[in-house]
């Protein structure tokens, strides 16, 4: 057994679909103290630069460390918010433009908590994750993209 | 005593390497010199260090077996 911590994955491959999202919905159903629920979902963005079209981005991470970030911005937010529940999840590798790459989900038993917790945590997501998005253009160059 | 470097982004692109192996490096300072020698183009470029998974700021000392995280502007979600 190893004596490292087991922190909850937030990597996923490739694109996050509808479905998907739309099963981590459902399932929380059973879950009758919550009252509100908010959604992030990070799209890409066809940018244009120097008449150049972004057709997707490349994601990578220093997963180990993106984890334990991770690990703290959770226990930062619950502290902070009256949360139930809260998932992460991010790609990695090629996401198109117009699929998500990003989806946060916060649940509570009122609003004001989800939609601040939600807000919240994708501010320090792209602040304080060592993730990094590799914009690929039409004509297969490429740069590395910039958080704003 | 070996130190292990780990490159991300840009970094990574810049020298063709993810991950390279380096000996006798008593702290960040004399392994971030070395590394400019060996790839010029780390000299200017910019970065965060982590040392075993911690954001670090300064010269901090390295043990035997450290992990040394060159971490261009995250650019997630």
């Amino acid at each position: 057994m190893s004596k490292e911590r087991i922190l909850k994955n937030i990597f996923v491959k490739g694109a996050i679909g509808a479905a998907f999202v739309g099963e981590s919905i459902q399932k929380h159903s059973a879950q009758t103290s919550i009252g509100a629920h908010s959604i992030f979902l990070g799209q890409v963005r066809a940018d244009l630069m120097d008449e150049k079209k972004v057709s997707a981005i490349e994601y990578t991470s220093y997963e180990p460390m993106a984890l334990e970030k991770m690990h703290e911005i959770r226990a930062f937010i619950f502290a902070k918010y009256e949360l139930t529940c809260m998932h992460v999840y991010h790609s990695l590798g090629k996401v198109n433009a117009g699929e998500i790459s990003l989806f946060v989900f916060t649940s509570s038993a009122h609003r004001r908590a989800a939609i601040e917790a939600c807000s919240e945590t994708v501010e320090l997501i792209k602040k304080e994750l060592p993730v990094w998005g590799k914009e690929i253009f039409e004509d297969s160059s490429h740069q590395w993209k910039t958080n704003t | 005593m070996t130190t292990t470097v780990l490159l991300f982004g840009q970094l990574q692109e810049i020298t063709s390497k993810h991950e390279l192996q380096v000996n006798e490096m008593a702290d960040t300072h004399t392994l971030l010199a070395e590394l400019s020698r060996m790839y010029p183009a780390i000299a200017t470029a910019k970065y965060m260090i982590a040392v075993d998974k911690q954001i670090i700021s300064g010269n901090t000392k390295l043990k035997d077996g450290s992990t040394v995280a060159l971490l261009p502007p995250f650019s997630g979600g």
